[in-house]
Order: C-alpha cells, then sequence, then structure tokens
C-alpha cells in the first residue's frame, strides 16, 4: 500500500511518515500542494492524508484538482482551523475522513486502516472481518472457513455493521437497511437480530457493540 | 451629567414664551373689555347725581337737599355696593349726605371721575355740579367697588381660561407628539436589546423618521466596524490555532513513535511524562482558543436553527470510541430538541461535559447524553456515574481555571468555564445536579443546559 501525505510542517510529516512506515506502508511526502497534484496525477497512490493549511495551494483546492482528476483514492484530511471545521466536515469536497489537529496516533492509524479497507472492498463482493468472510453476490458466509447460517434479515443486519466497522450504526439506519425485507420492524426486533449474529459470531472472537440510546458498532477485530 | 429628558426640554425651550405670549394676550384682551363696563357704571353714579342735584332747594341760609327718605332709600339702593353721596352749597361747604367724602383732587367745572378712600374702602366716586338757584352746587356719589372687582375678575378669568387650556394643551401636545415621535427609535432600542450580543447585522431604518436616519447609520457604522474587529479577531484565533496546534501534533506523533520503540525504561518515563504533558498542552491550547471563540460571539454571521439530536449523533463515534478506551458505558437518549445558535460552539459545550464525565467516571460506569425539551425548552445535559460536585462548589467550578480542591487528573479547569460562556451566549442556564441514576455507587453529576424556549 502506498500513501501520500501532503503537510507542510516538517516534524509533523517525519513523524506521519515514520508512524505508517512502521505499520508496513510505502510512504511519499510532500509539503506543497502543486507538487502533490503532480504526483498523483503521474504515479498511483492507495490513499492521501492531506493538510489542509499549505503554503500557496491549500489543502482545498489540492483536494478539488484530485476529485476533478477524478482520482477515486480515499483523501483523509488534516485540519488544525476551526472555522473550516464544517465546510469538512460535510465532506462536500470529495474528502472520505477528517482530523483535527493535535490527534493520537492511533486514532489516525485506525482510520487509515478503515479507510483503505473500505477502498479496497469498492467492486469486491467479498468483505473480510477477521475469521469472517463474506461474499455479498453470492450471498454465502463463512466463520473460519466454514460456511455460517443466516436468516435473510440477519444477513441485512450483518451487512449494514460490516459496511461500517469501527462506526457507530444507528437503530433508524438499520431498521432502514432491513425494512426492505418486510414490514415494519420495531427497534426491538433489530435487537432480536443483533442478539442471534452474537451468538453467532461472538464465539469467533466478533464483538457487536451497543450503543446504549443509539445503535450497534460492530468493534474492529483484534487477535485474541 | 444627568440625561436630559427630550421632554423636558422642549417643554422648557416652549413653556416660558407661551406663558408670556398668553399673559401679554390676557393683558391686552382685559382693558378693552373693562373699560365699557366701567363706563356703565360710573354713567349709573352719574344719574344718582343728576337724581340728587334735583332735589336742592334754597333754605333760609343758603340751600338744602330736600330728599324724602322714600326717594333716598331708592337712591341708595344697591345688591352689592354701598352708595354714598354729599351734597356741597355754592360755597363748597356740604350741606347734606355723607359731609366727609372726599372731593375730587382737581377742581373746576364738569364731570370728575376719581377713586379714592372712604371709611378704610376703595370707592369710585363722580363729583358733578347741580344748578341750585342763580349759583351751582356740586354733588358728589360714591360707591364701594364690589360689582367692579367682581366684573374685573370674571373678565380675567373669561379671557385667562382659555389660555390656560392651551397651555395645558401644549404640554399635551409636546408630551404623547414626543413619545409618538421617538416610537421608531424606542421600536429600535428594543431590537437591540433582544439581540443576542454576536448578531451584528446592521439595523433597518424601515420607517424611521428622517431626523433618526444619522442616529441609525452611524450605529449600524459601528456594527459593521464592531462585525469587522470580529472577523479580525476570528482570522487571527483560526491562525493562531493553526499556529499551535501543527507543531503540537508533530510533538505528539513524536512522543507516541518514541514509546512505540524498544527504551531503557528511565528513558521512557521521561518521555511518557513529556506525552502527557503534549496532550494536556494541546487540550490547553483548544480550549483557550474555545473559550476566546466563545467570548466574541464566536461568529459573524446571526444564530441559525441548530438541531441538538443531530449535533451530538454526529460526534457519537468519536466519544464512544474513547470512552470504550476507558472501558466506560457512554449511552444516549436523544429526542429532537431545537435551539437557536452556532453548531460549532454547541458541540464545543457538548465536548467539555463529555471530557469531563470521561475524565471522572470510574471504569464500568455509565454516561449518559440527553437532548429533548421539557417544559417547552430545549435542553442539552450529560449525566455521569462519577464523584459528583460538592454542593458548595457548583457555582465555582464554572470559574475559569478553578478546580476543586483535591480533584485528581490534570484538568485546566476551564471546561466548565468555556460551557458556562457558550450557555450565556445562547441565553442557556446551566444546572448542576445529581445523577438521577438508581442504584449508582457515588452521586454522579448531571450538568444541563437549558436552553430558552423555541
Amino acid at each position: 500500500m502506498r500513501l501520500l501525505i501532503v503537510e507542510d510542517d516538517a516534524p509533523l510529516a517525519s513523524g506521519l511518515r515514520r508512524m505508517l512506515e512502521a505499520e508496513g506502508y510505502a510512504v511519499d511526502v510532500t509539503g506543497r500542494g502543486e507538487e502533490a497534484v503532480l504526483a498523483a496525477s503521474q504515479e498511483r497512490f492507495d490513499l492521501v492524508i492531506l493538510d489542509i493549511g499549505l503554503p500557496q495551494m491549500d489543502g482545498f483546492e489540492v483536494l478539488r484538482r484530485l476529485r476533478a482528476a477524478e482520482k477515486p483514492m480515499p483523501v483523509l484530511v488534516l485540519t488544525a482551523r476551526d472555522a473550516v471545521d464544517d465546510r469538512v466536515r460535510g465532506l462536500d469536497l470529495g474528502a472520505d475522513d477528517y482530523m483535527a489537529k493535535p490527534f493520537a496516533m492511533p486514532e489516525l492509524t485506525a482510520r487509515v486502516r478503515a479507510l483503505l479497507r473500505r477502498s479496497q472492498a469498492h467492486g469486491d463482493p467479498r468483505i473480510v472481518h477477521g475469521p469472517l468472510a463474506i461474499d455479498t453476490v453470492a450471498r454465502r458466509a463463512f466463520l473460519r472457513g466454514e460456511p455460517l447460517e443466516l436468516a435473510a434479515r440477519e444477513w441485512a443486519v450483518l451487512e449494514v455493521l460490516l459496511a461500517k466497522v469501527e462506526k457507530i450504526v444507528s437503530k433508524e439506519a438499520i431498521i432502514q437497511a432491513v425494512a426492505g425485507w418486510g414490514d415494519d420492524l420495531s427497534p426491538n426486533a433489530i435487537e432480536v437480530y443483533i442478539s442471534r449474529l452474537r451468538s453467532k459470531l461472538e464465539p469467533a472472537g466478533i464483538r457487536i457493540r451497543t450503543v446504549r440510546g443509539f445503535g450497534y458498532m460492530l468493534e474492529e477485530f483484534k487477535e485474541p | 451629567m444627568a440625561a436630559r429628558s427630550l421632554r423636558a426640554h422642549l417643554l422648557r425651550m416652549l413653556l416660558p414664551p407661551i406663558a408670556g405670549l398668553l399673559g401679554l394676550g390676557a393683558v391686552i384682551a382685559y382693558y378693552p373689555s373693562i373699560e365699557p363696563a366701567t363706563e356703565a357704571y360710573d354713567q349709573s353714579l352719574v344719574d344718582i347725581g343728576i337724581a340728587l342735584g334735583s332735589h336742592i332747594r334754597p333754605a333760609d341760609v343758603g340751600f338744602r337737599l330736600e330728599l324724602p327718605p322714600a326717594v333716598e332709600q331708592v337712591l341708595r339702593a344697591d345688591r352689592y355696593d354701598t352708595i354714598y353721596y354729599r351734597v356741597g352749597g355754592p360755597d363748597g361747604r356740604a350741606i347734606a349726605g355723607d359731609l366727609d367724602l372726599p372731593l375730587p383732587l382737581e377742581s373746576g367745572a364738569g364731570l370728575h371721575y376719581y377713586d379714592t378712600k372712604f371709611r378704610d374702602r376703595t370707592v369710585r366716586a363722580v363729583s358733578m355740579p347741580a344748578q341750585c338757584g342763580a349759583s351751582t352746587c356740586s354733588v358728589v356719589v360714591a360707591e364701594t367697588t364690589v360689582k367692579r372687582t367682581r366684573m374685573a375678575r370674571e373678565i380675567l378669568v373669561s379671557n385667562v381660561l382659555p389660555e390656560v387650556m392651551i397651555a395645558l394643551a401644549t404640554v399635551l401636545i409636546v408630551w404623547f407628539g414626543v413619545k409618538r415621535g421617538l416610537a421608531p427609535l424606542a421600536r429600535l432600542s428594543e431590537e437591540i436589546k433582544e439581540r443576542s450580543p454576536a448578531d451584528l447585522h446592521a439595523l433597518d431604518a424601515g420607517k424611521a423618521p428622517e431626523e433618526t436616519r444619522p442616529l441609525i447609520a452611524a450605529l449600524n457604522g459601528l456594527l459593521e466596524e464592531l462585525a469587522a474587529a470580529n472577523r479580525n479577531q476570528q482570522r487571527f484565533l483560526a491562525n493562531a490555532a493553526h499556529q499551535l496546534r501543527t507543531p503540537l501534533a508533530g510533538l505528539q506523533a513524536h512522543t507516541e513513535l518514541a514509546l512505540s520503540m524498544p527504551m531503557p525504561d528511565a528513558c521512557r518515563t521521561q518521555v511518557e511524562q513529556v506525552h502527557e504533558a503534549t496532550i494536556r498542552t494541546a487540550r490547553l491550547a483548544n480550549q483557550l482558543l474555545a473559550l476566546a471563540r466563545a467570548e466574541t460571539g464566536g461568529h459573524t454571521e446571526p444564530l441559525s436553527r441548530v438541531e441538538l439530536k443531530p449535533v451530538v449523533e454526529g460526534v457519537a463515534d468519536e466519544w464512544v470510541h474513547r470512552a470504550l478506551q476507558r472501558d466506560l458505558d457512554l449511552g444516549f437518549d436523544l429526542e429532537p430538541a431545537s435551539v437557536r445558535g452556532d453548531e460549532f460552539l454547541l458541540r464545543e459545550a457538548l465536548a467539555n461535559l463529555l471530557h469531563n464525565a470521561l475524565e471522572y467516571t470510574p471504569r464500568g460506569a455509565r454516561i449518559t447524553v440527553r437532548t429533548g425539551t421539557r417544559e417547552g425548552r430545549p435542553y442539552l445535559e450529560v449525566e455521569d456515574e462519577g464523584p459528583g460536585i460538592p454542593l458548595a462548589e457548583r457555582e465555582r467550578v464554572l470559574d475559569r481555571f478553578y478546580r476543586v480542591p483535591g480533584t485528581p487528573g490534570t484538568g485546566s479547569g476551564l471546561g466548565l468555564a468555556i460551557v458556562r460562556e457558550i450557555a450565556s451566549g445562547h441565553g442557556a442556564s446551566i444546572a448542576i445536579g445529581e445523577s438521577n441514576g438508581a442504584g449508582s455507587r457515588t452521586k454522579g453529576c448531571r450538568v444541563a443546559l437549558t436552553f430558552p424556549h423555541g
């Protein structure tokens, strides 16, 4: 995996590079927006970490040009500003995620992993989550290589959660995703499907966390 | 200097000249109207004198007045005044009537009208000649001035009364006219009063009278300057944030990197300390910026409608992960709640409340974020199962840099001060209470921001 870091602050850029290299990524660094646009046009990167506050061509402009050139790689935006918070947050410029400076490195690497996983999975019907592998086209699931029986609605709920590992999925969002499969669903019904999924997945170390009063979150799989 | 009332000022300017003019008018009207009346009264005195003169008869020596009592009674009869007379012989000596009635100062033939004193009363007198044989006698008739005074008073009153009413009407017209004329200004001041301190858009001159336009224009100029100053400060804050946060992010990256590598234990302790200090400094920088932003209103645009529920949902991910790292159960109880406010600052307030809750709640305990409406007022609250804040400290914890003595951890004491600043910018009240949670081992803490009606 090859990453491009666009950050003009040298200490931060070198810290990011070393941390991400330690994670096993190939990393290129530039401090100038123009250079980033040029590099992205000539070479293939799997992900761009882009600082908004660059000298001359700022991060927004870099992002705009990358998207105009139909570069599909995910972009993680770094910002030190408050005022642009909402603009970045809206992600309407085509950023895939954003982080406010300063940030904890483990959080950044987790986001990078999640973005890469999502973009790699794009167009790929297979999703792998630890010992769980599902084929979204064939609609088949395997746990530790063994076929896993899932009812239609359990399948739908798992698909929604797998699409957003480490993100909270609200009960409403799950109901909306599952409602296509039948009539009205109560939040209580969702709880039933979740508990069935848990009983099937937890023995393999896959945990679905309840976020009280809100929804559920499929936790990142960690080797026991 | 005491504020000058426009009304008082106008009245002070208007009333003396009006009073003067009215007084002058009264005087000018008084004499023309009193003169004919006086003449009529004088004429009746002359008539009495003529009647008396016709009763002078020759006597043994000189002349005498031969006046039957019935006639005298008729002549002296008057409803209001006492009538006196004196008849003098050709030699000037009194021969009948009130002998000591004063004579006119000027002598000579013909009628003399004059005012004088008789028996301690002011009297109006007229002296006239009367034929007595071949020579001339004199008759003086006088009367007290009761009816004349009375008439003068009546004339005066009938002249002055309308003028007093004109003066009163002037006062009323000035009083209400000023109020009415200044009504647009009153409306304007209401509008300014109702504004949030952050709302700096120009005032609408609307139907304000021409005379108030310069004032409104000046106010708008001031508002524009304030807004510009605000914008400058915002720009400065944004730059300051950038300047501080980027190197801090670099520092944090390197301390984390260092900690991920093998190193001697003694060294590791030092790096851990540097790392802790970095994180604390970063948070402090963020808080100072947030405080400065909250103080300036933080925004140059008018407040907009913000739905609290999506605001909380938007940051739920981030905070749930932080809670999980500390083995805390962060939950939500979100009902729709719509407030007028600044979304960024509201998120900042929530972040500070959640940060405190995460900091002070023991592992395994619950933290709950709630939004909704109570008695029609939207609220946002964070409840935890931490040690709570003692009753006596609940006011002081809102002060900047104040921390409850003995509090563990490394907080700056700014979090709740920021929350208070943001709350006051939104017209919201802060209530610090105990957790409602049943069965928890500690009192817990519940901080609620309650916003004004819709």
